[in-house]
Parts: structure tokens; C-alpha cells; sequence
């Protein structure tokens, strides 16, 4: 046990110095796995995990007792529970082994679930409107609000979702004591036009807004910022070591032309970022797909307040325009962990170690969330990579 | 501007106000300090709790 803590020390001593900019002992490795990944390496179907809570804490654990070298998790394996999502008559979700194969991938259905004319009430009271008008709309349980399936349905959401975080947590802290693991975020929170854009407008929704509403798009955005930073040092239970884990959606190119960008996007998103700095917390700016036109704006950014990482941004570009300042991780392409094999990883992973990692503050990992079609060995030969070629 | 919210402005962590609730239940004959910071922390859960749908 002493030899666990004492590896969980030293992995939580790794991270935080790449994080500030420093030359830890060698180059941490965090990877986030999907929930899939976890339930294939473990040998359950993604249905017992998404249906089964127990399983998908011990799939994690199965995991580490399984790949030698991971250093951080950022949980248990799935975000969803998929039993609390019928509780509630989700409709924007399809699971395995419900509307899907065991072992397809849940499904968003992404809709309108907001419409144009709903911007008023929202600005007005947010928290009220998404309580009393966007509940019932997403969640069949809760059609007719004030009937016994209704109440039901909302009581069982509630509980499921408390026992949901209590397992979660617990979960977290036996990965820590078995085997030496540390988080690799704490807290989640978004770029306020990505809470619009994700579950409330939809894409296609959003972009009607730019052009047809634009004025009340940027007041409700101006309205999440602080619902937005208190959201997420919520979720982070006030932590401020670790990253609040930020994946970022819409903002990347080429969804809007560059000044759509920076009237629309970016305003709203720095302030939440300076916002949880001004309380401590770092955010894992973790842009997926391609950020490139942007760089020397989030450059704006206070030094260290974010780990930008890397997903198909030019790197050169990003080490070129953000390395001194921020903390880089990446870019280890998810298509090479699926379709490559282990000595083109261990090349890749050597590349970008001698490219970027040379003064320190910079964090393996891949490009963006690791699917189940990534190949376990190439998992291994990633980890041997960074112990071989990342050392300080 | 709508008029079909019940309260207007709400800041974060807050479902239904400790001033508005305080006000129902009248005078309050122990530690109101107590009173209002457990309703506070529920409060702050319900928040959560309606806001995980949006930020999930």
C-alpha cells in the first residue's frame, strides 16, 4: 500500500509540474479512454457497462490491472448511466443492448431541443427555464408535468444521479489506493456556445442563429458565463490542482469563418476560462479537431490558465505560438492507435517528444478520446515509448 | 423581455431563493443562519442536478 501512495505521489508530482511548465522526472501520460475502450479491454459488452454501474467501475479497474504504466483515469469508464436515462424517458439517447447492438456505441440524436422563440425565457432565468420547459421536452417521463409518471420520473432522476456521483467518487478513490492512479481532470464544465450548441440549439439550430437572431444568441451566452465557471468548480468539488476538463465542440474549423469566431465564440469562452483562473482552476482546453486559425487569440489567455491540447491542430503552429506559455498535450492520432502498429506508434511517440517535449511542459496523450477500435498493444507500445524516450 | 418566468436573474447555485423562502416561513424562532445555509446547500444540489442535463 505504501508503494501505491507513494506512486500515486509521484505520478500527481508529474503531471502538475509538466502542467506548470516545468521538467517533471519524464513526460506524464495521460490517456482518456472511452467507456468502450475500458468495457473491450475488460471483456464486457458496452451494454453491461452503460446498464450496469457496478461493472463499469470495475471495468476501469480490470483495465489498469491489465495495461501496465497508465498513470491517470478520469473516472469510472462510461459517462453515462443508461438505467438513469430510461428512469427519465431520455430521447436524445440510444444505448446498446436497448435501440442498439451490445456492443455498438451509444447514439446522441441531436434535434432542436430549444427553439429560437425560448431565448427570451432563457435569458430571463436559465436555471428555470431548462427546470420547467426543457426537462419535460427531452425526457418523455416528464411530458405531463405534475402526474404521477412525472414525479416519479423526477425523483428517480435525481437519485439515480446522486448514487450515480457517490459510486463515481468511490470508484476514483479505489483506483487511487489499488493502483497508484491519479485524475487526469476534476470538473467539467463548456464554452458557453457549446452548452447552446450541444444539447439546447443543436448545430444546425445555432448556425440559423448567427445570422437570424445574433443579438439574443450573444446575450444567452453572456448569461452562462458565471452558471458556466460555477459549474464547473462545482463538479470539481473545489478542486484546484487538477484541470477542469473542458472538451470543446463547435468552436473548431471550420464550423464558423474566423470573425464569426471571434464575435461569437471565443468572448464568452475566454471569460469562463479567466473566470475559473481567477478561482484557481487550470481548464484542459481540449480542442477536438482542428484549432490552427485561432492560436494567437486563446494566446490571449493568462500564462498557464489552460493545458491546450492538441487534437489535429498543427502542432508546430501550437508549440510555435502557445509552448512556454501553456502546457501542450497530444497528439498521438487516434487513427494511428487503431490502424498502426506498435513500432509506428513508438516512432510517432519518439517525434513528438523530441519536438515538443524538450523543455518540459508537455503531456502525452492521444489526440482525442480513445475508441474501442484502438488496439491495446498499441496502447502498450505508446506507454514504452515515453518510458523510453520521455525521461528528463 | 418575457414575463413567463417566475423569478428573473437567478445566480448560479440558486433554485429557489433563501429570501424568498424566509419570507414563508415567517418568523423563525432558532438559528436562522443554520436554517438558511442547509437550504442553501440543497438548493445548490438541485441546481446541479437540472443543470447536468444541459452541460452533459
Amino acid at each position: 500500500m505504501a508503494d501505491v501512495a507513494k506512486l500515486a505521489e509521484e505520478r500527481k508530482k508529474r503531471y502538475l509540474a509538466a502542467m506548470n511548465l516545468e521538467k517533471p522526472d519524464r513526460v506524464p501520460i495521460r490517456l482518456n479512454f472511452s467507456g468502450e475502450f475500458i468495457s473491450k479491454v475488460a471483456g464486457y459488452t458496452f451494454q453491461e457497462t452503460y446498464y450496469d454501474w457496478n461493472k463499469n467501475i470495475d471495468a476501469t479497474r480490470r483495465m489498469l490491472a491489465k495495461i501496465d504504466g497508465l498513470e491517470m483515469v478520469m473516472g469510472g469508464a462510461n459517462l453515462w448511466w443508461a438505467t438513469l436515462h430510461d428512469a427519465v424517458g431520455a430521447r436524445y439517447l440510444k444505448f446498446a443492448g436497448r435501440d442498439l447492438d451490445e456492443n455498438t456505441m451509444f447514439q446522441y440524436v441531436e434535434d432542436a431541443y430549444m427553439l429560437p422563440e425560448d431565448y427570451d425565457d432563457f435569458i430571463e432565468n436559465p436555471t428555470e427555464w431548462v427546470a420547467t420547459k426543457f426537462l419535460p421536452r427531452i425526457h418523455a417521463e416528464l411530458d405531463e408535468p405534475g402526474t404521477y409518471r412525472a414525479t416519479v420520473g423526477l425523483i428517480k432522476g435525481a437519485y439515480g444521479l446522486a448514487n450515480q456521483l457517490a459510486a463515481g467518487g468511490q470508484g476514483m478513490a479505489s483506483y487511487q489506493q489499488e493502483f497508484g492512479v491519479v485524475p487526469s481532470v476534476t470538473g467539467v464544465s463548456k464554452a458557453p456556445f457549446d452548452t447552446l450548441a450541444d444539447t439546447l440549439r443543436g448545430l444546425s439550430g445555432i448556425m440559423m442563429d448567427l445570422y437570424r437572431c445574433p443579438d439574443k444568441l450573444k446575450k444567452a451566452m453572456e448569461v452562462l458565463v458565471p452558471h458556466n465557471i460555477f459549474y464547473g468548480m462545482a463538479t470539481a468539488q473545489g478542486d484546484t490542482e487538477y484541470p477542469l476538463f473542458m472538451p470543446l465542440h463547435r468552436g473548431a474549423y471550420p464550423f464558423m469563418k474566423m470573425d464569426q469566431w471571434v464575435e461569437f465564440y471565443w468572448p464568452t469562452l475566454k471569460a469562463v476560462i479567466e473566470g475559473l483562473w481567477a478561482a484557481g482552476k487550470r481548464t484542459l482546453f481540449y480542442a477536438e479537431n482542428i484549432w490552427t486559425p485561432y492560436l494567437e487569440k486563446i494566446a490571449e489567455l493568462p500564462d498557464k490558465s489552460i493545458v491546450f491540447h492538441v487534437d489535429q491542430t498543427d502542432m508546430d503552429k501550437a508549440y510555435k505560438v502557445l509552448g512556454g506559455r501553456f502546457c501542450l498535450s497530444g497528439n498521438v492520432p487516434n487513427s494511428l492507435l487503431a490502424f498502426g502498429k506498435p513500432e509506428e506508434v513508438k516512432d510517432y511517440v519518439k517525434g513528438l517528444l523530441d519536438k515538443y517535449a524538450r523543455d518540459g511542459g508537455f503531456v502525452i496523450d492521444a489526440g482525442a478520446v480513445i475508441l474501442d477500435d484502438a488496439k491495446e498493444e498499441n496502447i502498450v507500445a505508446l506507454i514504452e515509448a515515453v518510458h523510453q524516450y520521455g525521461v528528463y | 423581455m418575457s414575463n413567463s418566468m417566475t423569478f428573473k436573474n437567478l445566480p448560479p447555485a440558486v433554485c429557489l431563493p433563501w429570501d424568498v423562502k424566509a419570507k414563508e416561513l415567517g418568523e423563525i424562532k432558532g438559528d436562522a443562519d443554520l436554517i438558511k445555509k442547509e437550504w442553501e446547500t440543497l438548493d445548490m444540489f438541485g441546481y446541479i442536478y437540472i443543470w447536468y442535463w444541459v452541460q452533459r
